[in-house]
């Protein structure tokens, strides 16, 4: 899926940081409804499993299992479930921080219109619970955005996790 | 038989924790209490490493984890770190994850396919069957003091597999692997071998930590079938369940024997619920391979949870992976590993038939992951539950108090089933529960826990 670079600074890269920001600020404002409108209907959401390899056999990701594996309709089941007040993970609510950084992004000539865009990142995400410690999310971000009137929607978010052994007990939040 | 007090004459274990409490006081399964220190106490936590963990027989592998010869995965049995893998001779076998040097970790990876085993400390190499290969300067050595024969890797002192389970025992005293299953084989038949060519991974094993202890987990999986409509309550609130909170309280509940627990459940009177609601192209060859009785069970029913005591679950059961989506069946198979006395290493596989289709395995997946394991819509409250129990459970005045687990204690069980072990009608109740806790008693306060009347 390689593209032309969209260089930093430019104008389609300053409005894919600010897209990137601004779904942040959703989801730690718990918009789940906002941040579901940010989705195209073809979304593809997912988090593979990765286990700890050597490096001749590459980077541990499974591609065809994983943690998350989301289309639109089941983020939406998501979200419904989370307006519901007895979706216990999240009563009260984790309160989180999405920190997105490192950004590239690069032109994908291949998506409808030329209008797509890879856009990869770091993330930090840090989630506490009651008075629990904090529970700390690292990873790369490989996002496609489409471009959509002035904005963007996301048509796939791929989300390679650094942990192999998950050391949170669920995964109720967003990333 | 009902689940009660065993008879323990002889063989007692001494049991008793530091402060003078025994263990087989905590645990009254005629009555339908358990104390909570047992959820959080450093002294149960040893002995349960001590007499369950390195005595029972511990799940460790799906043989279709390791297809090729030198795959290897590593494993923890009793929190002791362990290679799988299998020989050019096509044997798995299973060792200590440890040098005989220094005593290294020698395999450092999840998984990998290796021609030797080689430590990285001083390059001690070991076969693909655990021998001892080469040594760094040999030569240096008298011979007397290097007999390689003698220093090949440790093996798991009993290592067998039931269609395709693999499990590994720390003990030559407990009993094979067939005998300590028992009965339980009739129903692992019917979960993960119940097609001629039978079962395998999906993919990798999903892992994460939980600070509970897992006999909340175990607790859980011993036929909780109660917990749905409060504890999944925001996915009965969507319609994910059935309205009626009644409605999935049918099918029974079973103590197969020796601990080894499970509910079983029918679904709705529809055919598309039959044989746990598998495709129909499965249907024809899991009758063609189970024996009548057990096709007769998969036949009418839809869901089964249950434990291979003691903290092996698996968890057959159909299920909406989102509003819009059909009710798809998924088999999971959990092991709970404790890691301490209010942790709990969680490794949940996703097993389906070898025969199933592409389009079959992408839709038992997407179901699986969408609600269980960590993400899961239904299990990432449950995993809110069991922390905030194993939580306030610590507490020494919450520890004056036992905990309920009366429910349906007092029906009698029922002559209709036609499986083995002793079933009870409906699958809400707390009877297997009491079982499995009565087991657990068992084996930390006798000698040998497998032998002998019981209760």
């Amino acid at each position: 899926m390689g593209g032309a670079a969209v260089p930093v600074g430019s104008a389609d890269y300053n409005a894919i940081a600010e897209w990137l920001y601004r779904e942040a600020a959703m989801l730690d404002r718990g918009d789940f409804a906002g941040w579901l409108g940010l989705m195209a209907p073809d979304i593809a959401y997912e988090m593979p499993t990765r286990q700890s390899v050597y490096p001749k056999d590459g980077e541990g990701f499974t591609t065809s299992f994983g943690f998350f594996a989301d289309n639109y309709s089941s983020l939406e089941t998501r979200v419904k479930r989370l307006a519901t007040d007895q979706a216990w993970a999240e009563q009260p609510g984790s309160r989180t921080r999405h920190i997105v950084s490192n950004l590239l992004v690069d032109a994908l000539d291949d998506g409808p219109g030329g209008g797509e865009f890879l856009a990869t990142s770091a993330f930090l995400v840090t989630r506490i619970r009651s008075d629990l410690p904090y529970d700390l999310f690292t990873g790369e971000r490989r996002d496609v955005l489409r471009r959509d009137g002035d904005g963007f929607l996301l048509a796939r978010r791929t989300l390679l996790l650094d942990q192999t052994v998950l050391k949170s007990y669920n995964l109720s939040i967003f990333f | 038989m009902s689940a009660t007090v065993t008879s323990l004459a002889e063989g007692r274990l001494d049991a008793t924790l530091a402060d003078g409490a025994d263990v087989f006081d905590l645990v009254d399964a005629e009555g339908g209490h358990v104390a909570r220190r047992i959820y959080a106490d450093a002294g149960i936590h040893g002995f349960e490493q001590e007499r369950i963990f390195r005595r029972a027989w511990g799940f460790l592998a799906h043989e279709s984890e390791l297809p090729n010869p030198g795959d290897y995965v590593e494993r923890q049995l009793a929190g002791e770190h362990v290679i799988v893998i299998r020989g050019d001779d096509g044997v798995v076998r299973a060792f200590l994850n440890s040098c005989r040097h220094r005593g290294m970790r020698l395999c450092r990876a999840d998984k990998g396919n290796a021609s030797f085993l080689r430590c990285p400390y001083h390059g001690w190499s070991y076969g693909r069957d655990g021998g001892l290969v080469s040594v760094f300067a040999e030569e240096l050595y008298d011979p007397e003091h290097l007999d390689k024969s003698t220093l090949g890797l440790i093996p798991v002192d009993q290592l067998d597999s039931y269609k395709g389970l693999v499990f590994g025992c720390w003990s030559t005293e407990t009993p094979p692997l067939a005998e300590f299953l028992g009965d339980m084989r009739f129903y692992l038949d019917i979960l993960v071998a119940r097609t001629p060519a039978g079962s395998e991974v999906v993919g990798p094993p999903q892992v994460w930590e939980v600070h509970t202890n897992w006999k909340f987990a175990t607790d859980n999986f011993t036929g909780d079938n109660f917990h749905l409509y409060t504890a999944h309550g925001s996915v009965a609130e969507l319609g994910m369940l059935p309205p009626d909170p009644m409605s999935l309280a049918f099918g029974n509940l079973v103590h197969v024997q020796g601990g080894h627990v499970l509910h079983i459940v029918p679904g709705p009177p529809i055919p598309q619920a039959e044989f746990f609601g598998v495709p129909n192209d499965l249907r024809p060859l899991i009758e063609d391979t189970l024996n009548p009785l057990q096709a007769e069970l998969a036949r009418n029913h839809s869901f089964s949870v249950g434990t291979v005591f003691p903290n092996l679950s698996f968890m057959q059961v159909m299920v909406q992976g989102s509003l819009d989506s059909p009710p798809t069946p998924f088999m999971s198979l959990r092991v709970w590993q404790p890691t301490g006395p209010t942790t709990t290493r969680v490794w949940s596989w996703l097993l389906v038939e070898k025969e199933a289709s592409p389009e079959y395995r992408q839709a038992t997946y997407e179901a699986y992951v969408r609600t269980f394991g960590p993400s899961g819509i239904f299990e990432q409250d449950d995993m809110e539950n069991w922390e905030e129990c194993t939580r306030v459970n610590k507490g020494a005045v919450a520890q004056r108090h036992n905990l309920h687990h009366g429910m349906a204690l007092h029906l009698p069980p029922d002559p209709d089933f036609v499986g083995p072990g002793t079933a009870w009608p409906g699958s809400y109740g707390e009877r297997t529960q009491l079982c499995f806790y009565d087991e657990w008693k068992r084996w930390i306060t006798v000698a040998h826990p497998w032998a002998g009347e019981r209760g």
